[in-house]
């Protein structure tokens, strides 16, 4: 072994040991009243870059390929294909910060169909492959009576997935988090998450929610906003 | 008193003490490999009783108790006896490989009572002595009132390793015909085309007509015909033949174990007991270790088995240019197990040739820069790990090396390419030279875990649920590493350096240099220094000062001195350190509950590979064991795992 390869592998064993991991998902969309708007998905994983950085040194983690830099490009490149290809979808944006391993990927939509439409047929895959029962309907918005849907339903295999992996594995959604942020122009009246909070302003509804109580069906992402008339 | 009388007394004294009725006798002077577990030294250790209270002791017990259907429910009840020794043989005579295994038996009650009702139905009992053998692959095993014994053989003969199942070979046997050709491109082009100009009107089964019509006279089922079955009559006529040699060869081998078996049951050995052999009883003596391994002559096992199995490759053998005797002839191995009080031993020595270890002696017996002693501070080290070799000796070995390898043989082209070119580097290298870069000795070491802090990117929301990014920080336990290793070239190092600085990726300061761009991947931060003749590499700024202004405080026991002096490796492991100072978090979880009893427990573990002594290397493996709350270092590991099967 050479002298390089020994301090690669050194520092790698280091940091593997030694650095903690998480993750955060931020979920973010901007409803214009006509039902159109942007939506924005960030993946920030800059917590345990230190971690990260030391793992994509590796060919595999406990028995999961670690994806390269190159992989991760490409996995970007099919879906902004997908959503170049999806109806309603315009203004696609990515960004990759692999320094701070922070992804983002922006999008316009027509309408709340279009956004539905972006996941419909994965999940009827994923659906069919897992005998799961996700709903295809993520999001809906009701322009008459002025109402906005966070569509959810839990599925038993989430739970299952989780305790499937190792304990090791398990600790990576121990301090992850999903946040969602749903901006309008109307003013909101009414949320039915009660985990959910309204904005002073009236028109941002926010929801932070422990990746591990999502996981373990405790608690939910699901919401009725209704907005003002 | 000459060498050979000590010897001979040796030998005596160690005959009368296994006596007669040791299974050691048992073992052929020429035996190959001999692996001894004492069991009276592992019942004086930890007590059958007290192992069978232990939790691996209970499972085992449940083990039995599951095989054996409920007949057997306790360690004793296996009928072995624990007191004595088991060993375990190899040997290797004309392609035949005996595994052997040598049980003592308090009472054969135990051991009857393990096997199947087949196995009870295939004994075959002759005077003293009963024996059954597998019928698949000739194991056999035979026993008496006081001794169980299995003998596992294996035939390397070429003959049976290797058929040609698929028939790759059958085109050197006869002229293969050649498979008829698929049908012409014209006609299917035609075809298509067909389909293409009646598309617009043609039903979907006028197509199919279209090309059945077109290609049926033209395909010949290759698998079908005359050639082929007649190729096929051949193979089945070649596998029948070869079958029925390994089947002979099969009944001949299990005639000769049995006949084997029968001869090491009852002692006959007619060249003498592994007793008479001068290089086991000078390698394995009589040390009080609980297990040894010794491996005798290691040209003997290669020879048998990898010759053969290369020989079949004929001229593409890659090994047959070379000289391989050279290299593997009087290797020896032994390795001894010790079990002491407050340490558990692996000791184990390398025995090579005269000729072997001509050449490695200088490229294993470096000079150690003792300046390396005054940059570590025990009280705070987590390991280290130092090798002391010579550059100047591997360069000036390893042409040498690579010549004795191959065969100087005139008419070999890949061996005199060989030559040429290690007699090239040899001439191109100045090895004084090289050796002035890096002289060979060279020192990791983990000095000490310290709490760093890492940023990392948040949000800050507003009331309205805007956000921004912000940076964060957090701290993240990183430990401190310095590696030193001695350099007579300061130009060469300055020069680079300043190579680094101009292009802006050193930082310079105080004689300090600074890798700045590590890249995210890297979570130390890497400082560099000469001084006295030694490059120091390390991720502590503060150590780097302290050792360039003569500042640093250094504290090493005697004994971890010695060995980064006398050793051409010595790793050091101060366990209880790394346990008690790696933060929880890093912990997997189903260690968490058991760190108190990990805190406690360990203590440090040290490798020492020698220098080259005479004509061997040796090393020694030593984990230190703590005396409180454990009887010694066995039952130490019986305990340990005790606590992690929590």
């Amino acid at each position: 072994m050479n002298l390089k390869k020994f301090f690669h592998y050194f520092i790698l064993v280091c940091s593997i040991t030694l650095c903690t991991s998480c993750f955060d998902i931020l979920e973010e969309i901007n409803l214009n009243a006509d039902g159109s708007g942007s939506v924005l998905v960030t993946f920030n994983m800059s917590k345990s870059k230190t971690k990260l950085a030391s793992i994509m040194l590796l060919d595999s983690v406990n028995g999961y390929k670690v994806p390269t830099e190159d992989d991760i490009n490409e996995v970007f490149k099919d879906a902004v294909r997908h959503l170049e290809k999806s109806e309603g979808i315009s203004n696609i944006k990515q960004t990759k910060d692999f320094k701070n391993y922070i992804f983002t990927i922006a999008c316009d939509f027509k309408n709340i169909e279009s956004i539905n439409g972006i996941f419909k047929e994965l999940i009827l895959e994923q659906n069919k492959k897992g005998k799961t029962n996700f709903s295809t309907t993520n999001f809906g918005y009701n322009m008459s009576s002025k109402t906005f849907q966070r569509y959810f339903t839990y599925d038993d295999s989430m739970k299952k997935s989780f305790y499937h992996l190792n304990n090791e594995d398990r600790k990576i959604f121990k301090d992850a988090s999903f946040t969602s942020i749903y901006r309008f122009d109307n003013s909101v009246d009414s949320v039915s998450n009660t985990n959910s909070k309204i904005a002073p302003n009236k028109k941002a509804v926010m929801l932070r929610l422990d990746a591990m109580a999502l996981i373990l069906g405790e608690k939910t992402i699901k919401n009725t906003i209704e907005l003002s008339k | 008193m000459t060498k050979q009388t000590i010897l001979s007394i040796a030998t005596f004294c160690l005959t009368l003490s296994v006596g007669a009725q040791e299974l050691i006798s048992k073992i052929p002077s020429t035996a190959n490999v001999v692996v001894t577990v004492k069991g009276r030294n592992i019942t004086q250790l930890m007590s059958v009783e007290e192992f069978s209270d232990s939790k691996i002791g209970q499972m085992m017990i449940k083990g039995i108790s599951r095989e054996t259907k409920d007949k057997i429910t306790t360690i004793d009840g296996l009928g072995l006896d624990l007191n004595k020794d088991f060993h375990y043989f190899l040997e290797v005579k004309e392609n035949i490989f005996n595994s052997v295994f040598l049980v003592p038996l308090k009472n054969k009650e135990g051991f009857l009572s393990m096997l199947s009702e087949q196995e009870k139905g295939r004994i075959v009992n002759e005077g003293s002595v009963s024996y059954f053998q597998d019928e698949y692959d000739g194991m056999t095993t035979i026993w008496n009132n006081n001794t169980l014994v299995v003998v596992m053989a294996v035939d390397q003969s070429k003959d049976d390793l290797y058929f040609d199942d698929y028939g790759y070979n059958d085109s050197y046997i006869q002229e293969l015909t050649p498979p008829a050709p698929p049908a012409p491109l014209d006609q299917i082009e035609e075809a298509a085309e067909a389909i293409e100009e009646s598309s617009e009107v043609v039903v979907e089964d006028a197509v199919e007509e279209t090309i059945v019509e077109s290609t049926e006279d033209t395909v010949v089922d290759y698998y079908d015909s005359a050639e082929y079955k007649k190729q096929q009559e051949e193979r089945e006529k070649r596998r029948q033949e070869w079958q029925e040699k390994k089947d002979q060869n099969r009944k001949e081998l299990a005639v000769k174990t049995v006949k084997r078996a029968k001869e090491i049951i009852s002692g006959n050995n007619v060249a003498g007991s592994i007793l008479k052999n001068t290089s086991y009883i000078k390698s394995i003596g009589r040390g009080n270790e609980e297990a040894s391994l010794w491996v005798g002559d290691f040209m003997k096992i290669y020879e048998e088995t990898m010759a053969n199995t290369m020989s079949m490759l004929g001229g593409s053998n890659p090994y047959d240019f070379m000289n391989l005797d050279k290299i593997y002839d009087g290797i020896s191995v032994t390795g001894k197990l010790d079990f002491a009080d407050d340490k558990a031993t692996f000791k184990m020595a390398y025995g090579m040739n005269e000729e072997m270890a001509k050449l490695y002696k200088p490229m294993y017996n470096g000079k150690f820069n003792k300046n390396f002693l005054n940059y570590l501070n025990e009280d705070e080290l987590l390991g280290y790990w130092n090798l002391n070799t010579s550059t100047e000796g591997i360069l000036d070995a390893y042409p040498k090396l690579l010549d004795l390898m191959f065969k100087p043989d005139a008419e070999n082209t890949v061996s005199n390419g060989v030559s040429l070119v290690s007699n090239l580097v040899s001439i191109l290298l100045d090895e004084e030279a090289a050796a002035s870069i890096v002289r060979g000795d060279m020192l990791l070491a983990l000095t000490d875990l310290r709490e760093k802090e890492v940023t990392y990117t948040d949000y800050e929301y507003d009331e309205n649920y805007n956000y921004k990014e912000i940076e964060k920080t957090k701290t993240e336990t990183i430990p401190d590493f310095i590696f030193m290793f001695t350099s007579e070239q300061e130009q060469l190092f300055r020069k680079l350096m300043r190579i680094g600085v101009n292009e802006g990726e050193v930082a310079y300061e105080n004689d300090i240099y600074e890798i700045v761009n590590m890249g995210s991947s890297n979570p130390f931060e890497i400082f560099a220094l000469y001084k006295d003749d030694t490059v120091f590499i390390g991720s502590s700024k503060q150590h780097l000062a302290g050792i360039k202004n003569g500042t640093y405080v250094s504290k090493l026991s005697k004994k971890l001195k010695n060995n980064l002096k006398r050793n051409a490796m010595s790793m050091y492991v101060n366990g209880k350190k790394i346990v008690s100072e790696i933060p929880l978090e890093a912990y997997p979880s189903s260690l968490k509950g058991e760190i108190g009893f990990l805190t406690q427990n360990t203590e440090d573990i040290q490798i020492n590979f020698s220098r080259v002594k005479g004509n061997s290397l040796s090393g020694e493996m030593t984990w230190a064991t703590p005396e409180e709350g454990h009887k010694n270092s066995f039952a130490y590991f019986v305990n340990m795992i005790d606590a992690l099967m929590n």
